[in-house]
């Protein structure tokens, strides 16, 4: 009866090759059009599963409200699997409370069952205006608009001169640039960002390549940039996202383990850790014994700043009753790093943490034995049970420098907006600074100095897949968690989001920061049944600047 | 009771293609979910659902968009989409605000539909139906996150329509070559009820609209009218939720002849003598609420105002989501001509 038929499309990954552990798959266009991801030849099947939900809702009414409150869902994209979990509900008896062991109150905050928090907490801008943080947007001038947008515009146009290695042309415009900025509030908005945009092309143009800005190189660097980076933390949310996020799906994939070990890749001041600690002190049946492997980098005048933390680690577990060990590998890069310094035990599950290192590896060009190849193929070696993955959300590693200049400008600029409603001090001035280096790298680094290589979700999950993982999906609960971490401690205006089975944190709709869990597939082994995890890359997705 | 029901989804599943039906389906048991019967609503739950986009400043078949502020102060966000012009493969930040450049440029402002309660202007649903209309409206296109149900009741929703549309027609950037802002405003579902009360005020204080247009627009009142009554639960729509959802958003103790709801009803304003815009309402012949939908036509006429009535006879809710029925050409076509004619 219907005259236009559902179109398909096959699903592609990105340019080259497919891993071959993944399928092609026709996938109804017209459902990826509105966010959805089912195949073709799946429909049918599909509906009669909507259809058999659809008739145990009504059946069992007292299920529903437990389906909602209760159940974790997953990856709602996939209408199918979300589908077949809800019926699965249905074939258990008794209503169970969830199993799963959640991070306490007394380290997170929010209370994470119903009674206490009222389920009708509110997101963004739905939230009726009891606090307004961030009220201080002072109104601008006509001519500060007009100003700002100028700056913008030779901002561009300087860059682009950068591009085509017009650097005296480029530095005129730096002078332009500064007059115009004198007309503008630099306290806050376009000003203040098109201010550090602008110092970041006079450090490119006016200083020989070579010298690495905000790379974190020297040890020096490395101190201060962990200040800058606790400041960071404190000032918003995205780390405290971060390891809130993986800190959740380490508890659950640890779950019924007696022997765990974390490897964290850039362990800073442990920040993460006392929370996860905590977590597992209340796990129900009781604590497993827990490994730390901190990495990074060696700390300057005979200090061991990784032993330090570990020791305050310690404490922490002892107090709550955690068998606990720590133990520190200094290395300035990740891929200095070598498995046998992990010193993994056969039997203890792994979990591998990442927050905003994997993008260091990327080098300028993709060659075989590149540094991600080598580092992605030791952790999957490891076999973890899980790696929790945490990057910006940005398209900052292309080549071409006004593409990479101007996805920056737009990335940062929503950065600092945010970090407006921040009035802590020095915390807000500090964290401005840390991502004013960031700022630095990418613009004026080239080559193995520019570390700050940030790539889209869309990206990881190809390169992730095309390494031997599998996307592990982050749920409802940890999306709830998360929406209510930032409803208490932030400003309105921060907006946690599901895409796929992966969390992203951002700022008003553009999201900033991607967190994503995966697990490392069977290693190919004749034995074992074929799996096909069919790795669906996402038709309609859309990385801000060009396309996979 | 079981077995009525099995009836029912026979019945829609006949008169919509399959995917049209899965994706339906498909709200309508999440949003089962989401409303409580104490009237609280599971607002954690669905945004994980809800299957959002970002902004794109990077034009796809010809469109690009950003979102900005309407009101720094209330959160009220839009997102604009303006067609993209020659081969740029980018448009640039300061390039978003750049001035309109034909004679005439109709600017749309759209309310998303959701029955007061769901989906955000980022709603990939709704991302994809504003792209298409500017297409093939050749408009720039705004779209109003406004506020929802039930944390925020009646008249929140209509405040934040009536502050975009002050926005929008105080953007020198929207402006034609007149120098005006030619505006039209579209909505479906509650999108469409707010379009009526924002012209209402439009009208009220010398505003001028080009034209409203209304998708499967979202009315009722306390009577249980014949469709209501004929089609409850059989298209995938409950008298119940639509009762539900009506409680959440009027005044907490108001009934549904409240005139937010029933326009034309006991409570309504009178509209005879005023220039109210025109207006283009298409009706789905499947939906259970048409009779009041049928009853917003006959007062705009009754009130000797400009209207045109698009019945689609076998259509469901939904049917402009997907481009895969007969319908959902029909009233593009439709809407194309309606906002071309008055240029």
């Amino acid at each position: 009866m219907s005259l236009y038929s559902s179109c398909t499309s096959a699903a592609s990954s990105a340019g080259s090759s497919v891993s071959s552990t993944t399928k092609t798959s026709e996938i109804d266009c017209l459902l990826a059009g509105a966010g959805y991801r089912v195949r073709s030849s799946d429909l049918r099947h599909v509906a009669q599963r909507l259809e058999r939900l659809d008739a145990a809702m009504v059946n069992s009414p007292a299920e529903v409200s437990q389906l909602a409150s209760d159940v974790v869902h997953y990856n709602p994209s996939d209408i199918a699997s979300w589908v077949d979990s809800l019926l699965s509900e249905f074939n258990q008896t008794a209503s169970l409370p969830s199993d799963l062991p959640e991070l306490p109150e007394l380290v997170v905050g929010p209370v994470l069952n119903q009674t206490v928090l009222a389920e009708d907490a509110w997101t963004d801008h739905d939230a009726p205006q009891h606090q307004q943080l961030n009220n201080q947007f002072p109104v601008m001038t006509a001519m500060e608009e007009d100003s700002g947008i100028r700056l913008v515009h030779v901002l561009l146009t300087c860059a682009e001169s950068v591009q085509r290695g017009d650097l005296a042309f480029a530095g005129s415009l730096i002078e332009d640039m500064q007059s115009l900025l004198a007309r503008v509030n630099t306290s806050c908005g376009i000003g203040k960002v098109a201010g550090y945009f602008i110092d970041a092309l006079s450090l490119r143009i006016f200083t020989p390549q070579g010298v690495g800005f905000g790379g974190g190189v020297g040890l020096d660097a490395a101190y201060e940039n962990e200040v800058l980076y606790h400041h960071f933390y404190e000032a918003c949310p995205y780390l405290k996202f971060a390891h809130f996020t993986a800190n959740q799906a380490i508890l659950e994939a640890f779950d019924g383990h007696d022997c765990v070990h974390v490897v964290d890749f850039n362990l800073m001041h442990g920040l993460q850790w006392p929370a996860l600690i905590q977590a597992l002190a209340l796990r129900p049946g009781g604590p497993p014994a827990l490994r730390l492997t901190g990495i990074g980098p060696p700390s300057p005048d005979g200090r061991d700043s990784l032993r330090e933390v570990g020791l305050r680690l310690s404490e922490l577990a002892r107090s709550v009753n955690v068998l606990f060990s720590f133990r520190g590998v200094a290395a300035s890069r990740l891929e200095d790093v070598k498995p046998w310094m992990l010193q993994v035990r056969p039997k203890e599950a792994v979990a591998v943490n990442s927050i905003m290192q994997l993008h260091r590896l990327l080098g300028s060009e993709p060659s075989r034995n590149s540094p991600m190849e080598m580092v992605l193929g030791w952790i999957r070696n490891l076999n973890p049970k899980i790696m929790t993955v945490i990057e910006q959300e940005a398209n900052h590693n292309q080549p071409g420098f006004l593409d990479r200049f101007t996805e920056a400008l737009y990335y940062y600029s929503t950065m600092f907006d945010s970090l407006e409603a921040c009035t802590l001090q020095p915390e807000k001035a500090l964290a401005e600074i840390y991502i004013q280096r960031e700022i630095c790298n990418v613009v004026c680094c080239e080559g193995s100095a520019r570390v700050e290589r940030h790539e889209p979700l869309a990206k990881w999950r190809v390169r992730l897949g095309q390494a031997g993982f599998r996307p592990l999906h982050l749920g409802s609960n940890a999306f709830k968690q998360a929406s209510m971490l930032l409803t208490l401690f932030s400003a309105e205006g921060y907006c946690v989001e599901e895409k796929e089975g992966c969390l992203t944190l951002g700022w008003h709709s553009r999201p900033l920061i991607a967190a994503s869990a995966w697990e490392a597939l069977a290693l190919p082994d004749a034995n074992s049944p074929a799996t096909a995890p069919g790795i669906f890359v996402n038709p309609h997705s859309n990385p801000p600047v060009n396309s996979l | 009771m079981a077995g009525i029901n099995e009836v029912n989804r026979n019945e829609s599943k006949m008169v919509v293609p399959l995917n049209t039906w899965v994706l339906i389906s498909n709200f309508k048991l999440a949003y089962n979910l989401l409303r409580r019967p104490d009237g609280t609503f599971n607002r954690h739950l669905a945004e994980f659902l809800d299957r959002k986009v970002p902004a794109n400043a990077t034009p796809v078949d010809g469109v690009f968009s950003f979102d900005v502020f309407i009101n720094r102060s209330t959160s009220l966000l839009s997102r604009i989409y303006r067609p993209a012009h020659g081969e740029e493969p980018q448009i640039n930040i300061a390039d978003l605000e750049k001035p309109v450049t034909a004679e005439v440029v109709p600017v749309i402002i759209f309310f998303h539909g959701g029955s007061f309660a769901h989906s955000s202007a980022n709603s990939t649903i709704y991302d994809t139906l504003c792209r298409r209309l500017v297409g093939i409206c050749k408009a720039v296109v705004v779209s109003v996150n406004y506020r929802r149900a039930p944390e925020n009741r009646y008249p929140c929703a209509y405040d934040d329509g009536w502050a975009a549309l002050n926005w929008v027609n105080s953007r020198t950037w929207l402006q034609s070559k007149d120098s005006k802002v030619h505006i039209y405003l579209a909505g479906d579902s509650s999108g469409g009820n707010i379009v009526h009360h924002v012209a209402l005020q439009a009208v009220e204080s010398n505003i001028e609209v080009l034209g409203n247009i209304l998708l499967n627009p979202m009315f009722g009142g306390e009577e249980r009218t014949e469709s209501e009554k004929r089609f409850d639960g059989k298209y995938f729509v409950t008298i119940r939720d639509r009762d539900w959802y009506w409680r959440a958003f009027l005044p907490e103790g108001e009934d549904r002849d409240h005139p937010a709801c029933n326009p034309f009803g006991p409570k309504g304003k009178i509209l005879e003598g005023i220039k109210f815009p025109k207006s283009l309402v298409v009706v789905a012949g499947l939906d259970l609420i048409q009779d009041w939908q049928l009853d917003y036509v006959k007062g705009l006429e009754k009130a000797g105002q400009k209207v045109k009535l698009l019945y689609l006879e076998k259509a469901t809710i939904g049917f402009y989501l997907l481009p895969n029925n007969n319908h959902f050409y029909t009233v593009m076509d439709e809407i194309s001509a309606f906002v071309d004619s008055n240029c």
